[in-house]
């Protein structure tokens, strides 16, 4: 029987299926069913900072309208840090406590520099095996530079990873001009491992209203293609473990991850849509097509297809639709 | 039934204060300076924690003060009054010179008016919607001094009315905890015959208003004759007496008490859990305030006296976060600092307060909040890290929120630090009663009547508003002892 074990976070997971951060992991009972089913780690839920924030807000609206407890409420937002702090620790310790043995790890995303390492080492002295950023810079603000975000970055996971002792993801988003540069230098940092690529909140259009409404939130099977290709171009030219995310809604796509350079893939989507069947269900998968095809563990197939040690690599960097790659010039009735 | 806009309208058309109102034309009264309160001389003050900044008014000031108030027939002040004083009457009072008809205006709405006369933030309240801030904008009228002074005319006098109560009806209702809300529950129902005992935890009776502000705000002689006149009225008082540990609820009811009101307060320091915060000669305002007003450990005689730093920093920018600074002041810091994340303006402590702090000689650091502490061989605090921060858009509150300036960061030289940055209800209660519907920032949740999940027990003060002001607080008091009466009165087998 095939090996799943694999590595990324900086630890050793049982499969290479870990459960992305989302609300699939905000009890106790339901990490228990995504460790039964399979799952090599989960990413708890981020800490947001601008949840609490909006928690501080909805607060000050509910109980100050007289100005009267505005020196009770003024550091209010420090109460719900902490409350978050404590609810996360709780459910770590739940987790330990029944025996569930599967890596856990923080998630947080904040935009205060502060902030950052406020939760980084709280949510690191809470039990977390590991922590994931979740740091992205939507890169519309016009008076913003590229270096500026670049610094931003960096000097976020170098202040966490000084703050910290157990290991230190980031889960980034495409949006660089300089994307493979971008992934060198992170890897160049004591980053243990970069999720490519994030799934972000998308807006959409009501067009009879003429305003704005949230879009689908669930991603679609092919949606992997773009952190495919990234994988397969940048794992083999850095050292650091690489995960896959958005898209991988079946254990193809998660092979092919990890053939184009992933140690390892984050679901999030497949088991809202299919439920915990689906991480059972691709864990047994992919065990059955390694048997069939004789490869022992997962290391053995880790970037196997990768721009290095493909037959045609220039692929990967292909991104023309040139009739020279092939034709699609008929209009499906 | 008379509405209290139609009672208000009668009271003013009362001879006297038609004649009164006769007496100066519009535009002498308005010409009039708003009076300047007497203060001991900041240099002198820093040296005591027991000596009153504020003198009062004498009585020449008091009625030159009071000839200011227009007697409006649209009274808005009481509209800022949080338990509806009726200030135009007691106002006018002082203006004839019927000094102790102003203190009983005052005691039928409020049973500490010595004590709010100092500490209510008038200028957030009745002088907000005073006719000269509304319409000239100019300072109000110091309804705030007015009150104080006769509430301190009448004590000096030795006449102080004891109200009168009604013959007792053996029923023994109790409250949990000796502050503003408690006392005010009190008062009340003992003027309606109920057998009054209010338990408290510590050796002191008078909760925040003892061991919170300092003597140099509220002196406890005040207090304390406020806590004697109800002792006259019939009230009980056990100190050292924590309900729900020394006795159970349950016990209580087997002794006979029909009722409780819950005024335990908000007592529990909050704490910022960054990190150093652990170091030694950090502490909470809530122990370093206590430790000085309560036991006197301000005292070098006293058996535990409290940390005495040279470069002392307050976290906070609220009344407490001054008391602490200018009782660090006093006890001989040579810097003093108020660390506020944002401006002066956008501070919660009282004008008064802010404006007495700056005379003493505290520093002001706005725009800054510290991120870290460090400290020496010993774990004593010798550093702490403050972000520079800078005003964004404004927030929920209305003021301009604080924003990090990215990177900029100042470390200054303190051996001691307290933190003030609000306080959380006591817990104790809600972990007595199970039944307890509490909410999810743990204060009690009640009913218009301040009536909690568990019929018998009402509450009020901080312990159901998380923070708030002392007159709100014991107008909770006010409104709980009217519903009680009225579920006992109902549901006499309870």
């Amino acid at each position: 029987m095939a090996n799943l074990t694999t590595r990324f976070f900086g630890l050793k997971l049982k499969t290479p299926v870990i459960i992305g951060s989302a609300g699939l992991s905000n009890s106790v009972e339901k990490i228990k069913l995504l460790a039964e089913n399979g799952a090599g780690a989960v990413v708890l839920k981020s800490v947001f900072e601008e949840e609490i924030y909006n928690e501080f807000q909805a607060e000050f609206k509910k109980q100050a309208a007289d100005q009267s407890n505005l020196e009770y409420l003024d550091y209010l937002d420090y109460e719900i840090k902490n409350d978050k702090i404590k609810q996360y620790l709780e459910l770590i310790q739940g987790v330990k406590k029944a025996g569930i043995d599967i890596p856990l790890v923080a998630s947080i995303n904040c935009t205060s520099g502060n902030e950052w390492t406020f939760f980084a080492k709280r949510l690191a002295d809470s039990g977390a095996d590991a922590l994931e950023l979740n740091l992205f810079v939507l890169p519309s603000d016009l008076n913003r530079t590229s270096e500026e975000i670049h610094n931003y970055y960096f000097t976020t996971i170098n202040k966490v990873i000084e703050q910290v002792k157990i290991p230190v993801t980031i889960k980034i988003s495409p949006y660089f001009s300089d994307l493979g540069r971008m992934i060198k230098e992170l890897s160049e940092t004591k980053l243990a491992g970069i999720t490519l690529f994030n799934r972000y909140y998308n807006i959409d259009i009501d067009i009879e209203n003429q305003e704005l409404v949230p879009a689908k939130i669930l991603s679609n099977p092919t949606d992997y293609l773009q952190s495919l290709r990234w994988i397969g171009i940048m794992s083999g030219h850095i050292e650091c473990d690489l995960a896959a995310s958005t898209g991988v809604h079946d254990y193809q796509t998660a092979l092919k991850m990890i053939m184009a350079g992933a140690s390892a893939v984050q679901v999030v989507s497949g088991v809202y849509k299919h439920g915990y069947d689906f991480i059972k269900q691709m864990v047994v998968d992919m065990a059955k097509w390694m048997d069939d095809h004789n490869i022992e563990s997962i290391p053995e197939l880790i970037g196997s297809a990768n721009s290095i040690k493909v037959k045609n690599p220039a692929m990967y960097e292909r991104i023309q639709f040139m009739k020279h790659f092939g034709e699609f010039d008929k209009v499906v009735d | 039934m008379t509405t209290y806009t139609e009672y208000l309208k009668e009271r003013r058309e009362q001879e006297w204060r038609v004649e009164l109102r006769k007496k100066l034309k519009g535009k002498e009264r308005t010409d009039q300076a708003r009076v300047h309160m007497p203060e001991v001389d900041p240099m002198e003050r820093v040296k005591y924690q027991n000596v009153e900044v504020n003198t009062g008014l004498n009585t020449e000031q008091a009625i030159k003060e009071a000839s200011r108030c227009m007697d409006c027939a649209n009274p808005t002040c009481i509209e800022g009054c949080p338990v509806g004083i009726n200030i135009p009457e007691f106002v006018k009072n002082i203006e004839r010179g019927e000094f102790a008809l102003a203190a009983q205006t005052l005691k039928m709405y409020n049973a500490l008016p010595a004590v709010c006369g100092r500490v209510c933030p008038q200028e957030k309240q009745c002088e907000s919607k005073c006719f000269y801030t509304q319409k000239l904008d100019k300072p109000a009228v110091a309804i705030g001094y007015l009150e104080r002074f006769a509430a301190d005319w009448e004590r000096e006098s030795g006449n102080i009315a004891v109200p009168e109560c009604a013959a007792p009806n053996g029923i023994k209702v109790a409250t949990v905890g000796s502050g503003p809300s408690s006392l005010s529950f009190a008062g009340d129902m003992v003027k309606m015959g109920y057998d009054v005992t209010v338990f408290e935890a510590l050796h002191e009776i008078g909760g925040v208003l003892k061991y919170g502000i300092p003597e140099f705000r509220l002196p406890n002689k005040m207090v304390d004759v406020e806590l004697d006149n109800l002792r006259k009225m019939g009230v009980k008082f056990e100190t050292n007496f924590i309900v729900g540990r020394t006795a159970s609820f349950d016990q209580l009811k087997e002794e006979g008490f029909k009722g409780f009101f819950v005024g335990s307060g908000a007592g529990l320091p909050r704490f910022m859990n960054i990190p150093g915060e652990n170091y030694n000669g950090i502490m909470s305002s809530n122990e370093y305030l206590t430790r000085v007003n309560l036991m006197g450990a301000n005292s070098d005689e006293f058996d535990t006296p409290v940390l005495r730093g040279k470069n002392v920093a307050v976290i906070g920018g609220g009344n407490t976060a001054m008391d602490s600074v200018r009782t660090a002041k006093r006890l001989g810091a040579e810097r003093a600092i108020i660390v506020y994340r944002r401006s002066r303006v956008e501070m919660p402590a009282r004008v008064e307060e802010v404006k007495h702090a700056i005379e003493e000689g505290i520093e002001f650091m706005n725009l800054t909040n510290p991120i870290e502490y460090f400290a020496d061989a010993s774990g004593r605090v010798n550093k702490m890290r403050l972000q520079l921060m800078e005003l964004g858009e404004a927030d929920a509150s209305g003021r301009r929120s604080p924003v990090e300036i990215p990177g900029a960061t100042e470390d200054i030289d303190v051996d001691m630090v307290v933190v003030a940055v609000g306080v959380s209800p006591n817990p104790l209660i809600p972990a007595c009663l199970p039944d307890l519907k509490i909410s999810k920032w743990r204060t009690i949740e009640v009913n218009e009547g301040m009536q909690s999940s568990i019929p018998v027990i009402f509450a009020g003060g901080d312990i159901v508003r998380g923070g708030a002001t002392v007159i709100l607080a014991m107008g909770d008091g006010r409104n709980a002892a009217k519903s009680m009466h009225e579920y006992l009165s109902t549901n006499p087998n309870n």
